[in-house]
């Protein structure tokens, strides 16, 4: 099994910086092992998309990169990942930094019940920022990042409660890249948006990309094969393939690839 | 209806049960609303209820004019005083020969005349308006002291009221002066005892005679001994003088308006206390009456105002005559005042023949109204203040009614400082009855609303923060399986009767905190210190020896440690109370830091009611706290905030309408709660914020005194309207309270 995992870490072209390595990662809850060794390089400023059937551990990898599994009770974590040369589960390492580093959109919009500036500014005035010159154009910028901008500028201290769905998830990324990660996590960002919206979201996505480094897990193979560069496909808390998006979707080397690709099962 | 075969089978189908379950909805939503509308209905009815019953003290008085008729046997001399039974049916002039003719009041027909004293009269005085008793000083130098009243006797369903005559003194003159010179002045007050007969003769000389009674142990005799006392002559001219009812006071007054004050508690050594003018605000004295009690004296002026005095003592525990408040609605003359028997209040009338109804502890004029008479010369009231009688100077009377219930009740006797009688200044007081009849009642609601307020204030102070940051920690940081034994537990506590928490608060904890109060002060400002201290050596030990301790089950180490703790603090109070304290901290306290010490007192009601609380603030608020939906937290821990920034500027934030209810039901609790209350506080209506004193709450007071008001009765309406005010206190702060959740739920209201 990690003899082929290998081979989909060496698919990556040797042109690619690669940001994120993980190595033999095994995830337990409680006694049950749900990623069974996990090895995979993700290229720097590149959309890497995870898919797969539900339950096959694509969310919980995606969880394991800014240790979003530690809130959950007896989770159990082996192996390593490095984030640009640094062990993230080093018992050394601040948490709170490394998620600060790592951003994360969830499936649900979540923004706090406070202004829309103040969404914005949160991740902010947490690491202490306070200087309202600062935070104005820290917000202004992000908003703009995530072309959301033009939509609220005349309503940011009204409540980020009022925006639609679509909105209020550009705005969660608003809130995320305000922080300036180097890293963002979406966890199936577009599931619970319309059509519109979820094209919005998907352009962002694409423009996002020169400055981060984008993890997506998608349901939606469309979606995975419109906005990621990358591909992993997994099944069953295994890693079965990872390479270039469009080599995944048209010429998979995976059996169980192309089964899931085809819409044999999933 | 035009619908196809297949469809009308599908509705024909379904119509039975349809058309049932429109019923089930139809029924559903009726019980419902029936429901709801008995709700608001109930609560309107009792507020309706309440306010009836309080309404009446607000209203003013009424009179009704029920007969006019010429002076009874007007030809045995001019009058000198009336008085009137309690039912206001039969009434008696004394007249200036000695006579006194009894008349019925209503229609002014003669029942007897009777002569009282045969020689002629050169002077006339009243003892306190309600004893009945009066004196007359002769021409030779001697005085007749009468009681005068009724008695009833029932026969055949009637009763007959019949004047009664009692010569306290014997009916021969007591000889006063022995010199033969008339007595020009007298005044007189008796009481069980004895009696003061204070006497001025022509040549302005003072005579005191006491008479102490004896009461014989074979038969209803009483003998009495007489004692003179002569005080020094008077270089001023006497118009009138009066006796305090506590026999240790006279007035005499002079034409010049001004009043000698003396006092004459030790008669070898009368002592002049002071001399006051009591026309320096202007207008000169047209009448001086007691006021029921004999304490306070009624100054009539002819400019219209009337006046109360009274002595008060300074710090040097001398007295003086002090002006207190005065009525002024009207600028003619003050002709005659009269004083109702029992209570503060009394009726004049002026030149212009408007009678006034006056109260002097609520500093109210009920009514002033004209009664069409001539001038008046002789004004007299019922017993029961309920009739009056006026005399004119044309030869008639005038029969009145008065309803007057509730003079006693004014926004400024309930909410203002008063000038009660016998206190040195003005002040907020409560207390509504004593066995005196001349009491006056007081009935500022100002220490209850006081007491209410700092009860809650205490209980909420020892509540509040233990109750939040509880729920702060069970909700958010306690592993579930122990929350799901703590929460329970917790909520049981709510079930436990008050009584029960108020019993052991009253007659374990309060005498418990007396003894053990530098052991109880440590536990409530040491014991976080050392349950952080504890969590620190804790945090920094090395994993391999606190590892074993589950996440979120760390609390339940705290149990010993607090146990210890609270221990040892029980068991050095005793060495740190005479190691610093002199052995006794009340007794330092109020030695040496003059801070009064109430064993019942805040700190235990605090305790006791805190407990109480703090099951309703806990739930409610650990429940608003746990709904604080789990993106919004993981949100915020993506965002890198710590797990305490996500708590401060997310967690609490959006719970925070269930927290401010949760303050606002455990603040209305405390408000209303009285067994608690009742058992721990002492009941004292004291003003005073310590919390080493007591204090008395709307809810205890009614508690209290409710049984023992009599129904109907200005009290037993005072004690409703307490209750309306507790009423539409918590009624206004929970619509308050309504209003802001609601509006901080609009505004931190989450997905």
């Amino acid at each position: 099994m990690s003899e082929s995992s290998k081979k989909s870490v060496n698919n990556l072209p040797s042109s690619e910086d690669v940001c994120i390595e993980v190595r033999d990662l095994r995830l337990f809850y409680a006694e049950n092992e749900a990623l069974h060794g996990i090895n995979l390089d993700i290229p720097k400023h590149k959309v890497s998309a995870f898919i797969g059937p539900s339950g096959c551990g694509k969310s919980t990898l995606l969880r394991c990169f800014n240790r979003m599994n530690d809130l959950v009770d007896n989770v159990r974590i082996e192996g390593s990942i490095e984030i640009d040369g640094h062990n993230i589960y080093d018992p050394k390492v601040n948490v709170a930094d490394l998620r600060r580093r790592v951003g994360m959109v969830f499936q649900k919009p979540n923004p706090f019940p406070k202004t829309i500036y103040e969404n914005v500014a949160y991740g902010l005035r947490i690491q202490g920022v306070n200087g309202r010159r600062k935070l104005d154009e820290a917000v202004e910028k992000a908003l703009k990042g995530a072309a959301l901008w033009d939509e609220v500028k005349d309503r940011l201290q009204s409540s980020a409660m009022g925006l639609s769905g679509g909105q209020q998830q550009r705005l969660v990324i608003a809130r995320a890249i305000a922080i300036e990660p180097e890293v963002l996590l979406l966890d199936e960002p577009a599931s619970a948006l319309d059509p519109i919206s979820t094209l919005k979201i998907e352009e962002l996505i694409y423009e996002l990309k020169d400055t981060y480094t984008i993890l997506i897990v998608t349901h939606n193979m469309q979606q995975a094969a419109r906005v990621s560069d990358y591909t992993a496909f997994l099944y069953m808390g295994d890693l079965i393939e990872f390479d270039a998006t469009n080599t995944i979707f048209t010429n998979p080397s995976k059996k169980k690839t192309e089964d899931y690709i085809t819409g044999r099962y999933g | 209806m035009n619908i196809t075969s297949s469809k009308g089978d599908l509705f024909a189908n379904n119509s039975k049960r349809q058309k049932w379950r429109m019923l089930n909805d139809k029924l559903a939503a009726w019980v419902v609303s029936l429901g709801g509308l008995s709700v608001i209905v109930a609560i309107t009815l009792i507020f309706f209820y309440l306010l009836m019953v309080v309404f009446p003290l607000f209203e003013s008085a009424e009179i009704k004019k029920l007969q006019t008729y010429s002076v009874p046997s007007a030809q045995a001399g001019d009058s000198i005083h009336y008085i009137l039974d309690e039912q206001g049916k039969i009434g008696i002039r004394f007249t200036g020969t000695g006579k006194a003719i009894s008349f019925y009041a209503d229609t002014g027909k003669v029942i007897d005349e009777k002569q009282l004293v045969e020689s002629p009269v050169t002077s006339f005085a009243t003892a306190e308006v309600s004893s009945g008793i009066i004196a007359y000083g002769l021409e030779d130098g001697s005085a007749v002291v009468v009681k005068a009243g009724f008695t009833v006797n029932y026969t055949e369903n009637e009763k007959i009221i019949t004047p009664k005559y009692e010569y306290i003194l014997g009916e021969e003159p007591i000889e006063i002066f022995t010199g033969g010179e008339a007595i020009n002045h007298l005044t007189l007050q008796k009481n069980e005892e004895s009696l003061i007969l204070v006497s001025i003769n022509p040549a302005n000389t003072v005579r005191i005679s006491s008479f102490e009674f004896e009461e014989s142990m074979f038969d209803d005799e009483v003998s009495f001994e007489k004692t003179d006392y002569d005080v020094e002559t008077l270089n001023y001219n006497p118009t009138k003088i009066l006796i305090d009812n506590t026999q240790r006071m006279i007035f005499v007054f002079d034409e010049k308006d001004s009043v000698y004050f003396y006092d004459i508690s030790d008669k070898d050594d009368v002592q002049l206390f002071e001399r006051k003018s009591l026309v320096e605000s202007g207008g000169k004295i047209t009448d001086i009456k007691f006021a029921a009690g004999s304490f306070s004296i009624l100054v009539g002026y002819d400019n219209g105002r009337i006046a109360q005095w009274f002595p008060v003592r300074d710090e040097n525990n001398k007295y003086s005559l002090t002006f207190v408040r005065e009525f002024a609605e009207s600028n003619s003359p003050v002709v005659n005042i009269a004083s109702e028997f029992f209570r503060k209040g009394f009726i004049s009338i002026n030149e212009k023949g408007e009678l006034g109804i006056h109260h002097l502890t609520a500093h109210k004029t009920l009514l002033q109204q004209n009664i069409d008479s001539g001038k008046v010369t002789y004004l007299a009231i019922s017993p029961r203040a309920n009739h009056f009688i006026a005399e004119s100077d044309d030869g008639t009377i005038q029969y009145w009614h008065i309803t007057n219930e509730y003079p006693e009740i004014s926004i400024t006797s309930l909410w203002n400082k008063v000038w009660y009688e016998g206190y040195a200044e003005p002040e907020y007081i409560w207390q509504s009855s004593s066995a005196s009849n001349e009491f006056e009642p007081k009935f500022s609601l100002v220490p209850l609303s006081f007491g209410t307020l700092k009860a809650a204030f205490y209980a909420m102070l020892v509540a509040m923060p233990l109750a939040i940051l509880g729920a702060i920690y069970t909700a958010y940081f306690m592993s579930p399986k122990l929350r799901q034994t703590v929460k329970p537990t917790i909520e049981i506590m709510e079930a436990l009767p008050t009584v029960i928490l108020g019993f052991l608060a009253g007659l374990w904890f309060a005498p418990f905190l007396e003894t053990h109060m530098p052991g109880v002060f440590s536990v409530v400002f040491l014991l976080p210190v050392f349950i952080l201290l504890f969590a620190y050596v804790w945090y920094k030990l090395p994993h391999s020896l606190v590892g074993w301790v589950p996440e979120g089950w760390q609390p339940i180490l705290l149990l010993p440690v607090i146990i210890f703790f609270v221990w040892v603090s029980i068991e050095v109070s005793p060495l740190l109370e005479s190691a610093l304290f002199g052995g006794n901290l009340p007794n330092w306290l109020n030695n040496e830091m003059g801070i009064g010490y109430d064993q019942r007192n805040a700190m235990v009601v605090g305790f006791a009611m805190g407990f109480a609380i703090i099951p309703t603030i806990f739930s409610i608020a650990e429940d608003a706290i746990f709904s604080v939906p789990k993106h919004l937290t993981t949100g915020s821990l993506a965002l890198g905030a710590t797990p305490w920034q996500t708590l401060i500027r997310v967690v609490i934030l959006t719970a925070s309408p269930g927290i401010f209810s949760a303050v606002m039901i455990g603040f209305g609790r405390a408000v209303g709660e009285t067994m608690i209350v009742l058992m721990a506080t002492g009941n004292t209506p004291v003003l005073d914020f310590s919390f080493f004193e007591g204090m008395r709450t709307f809810s205890a007071n009614i508690a209290v005194e409710m049984p023992e008001s009599e129904v109907g009765s200005t009290h037993y309406r005072v004690l409703f309207l307490a209750a309306l005010i507790l009423f539409m206190f918590t009624f206004m702060f929970n619509t308050i309270a309504e209003v802001v959740r609601q509006h901080l739920r609009s505004k931190y209201s989450s997905l």
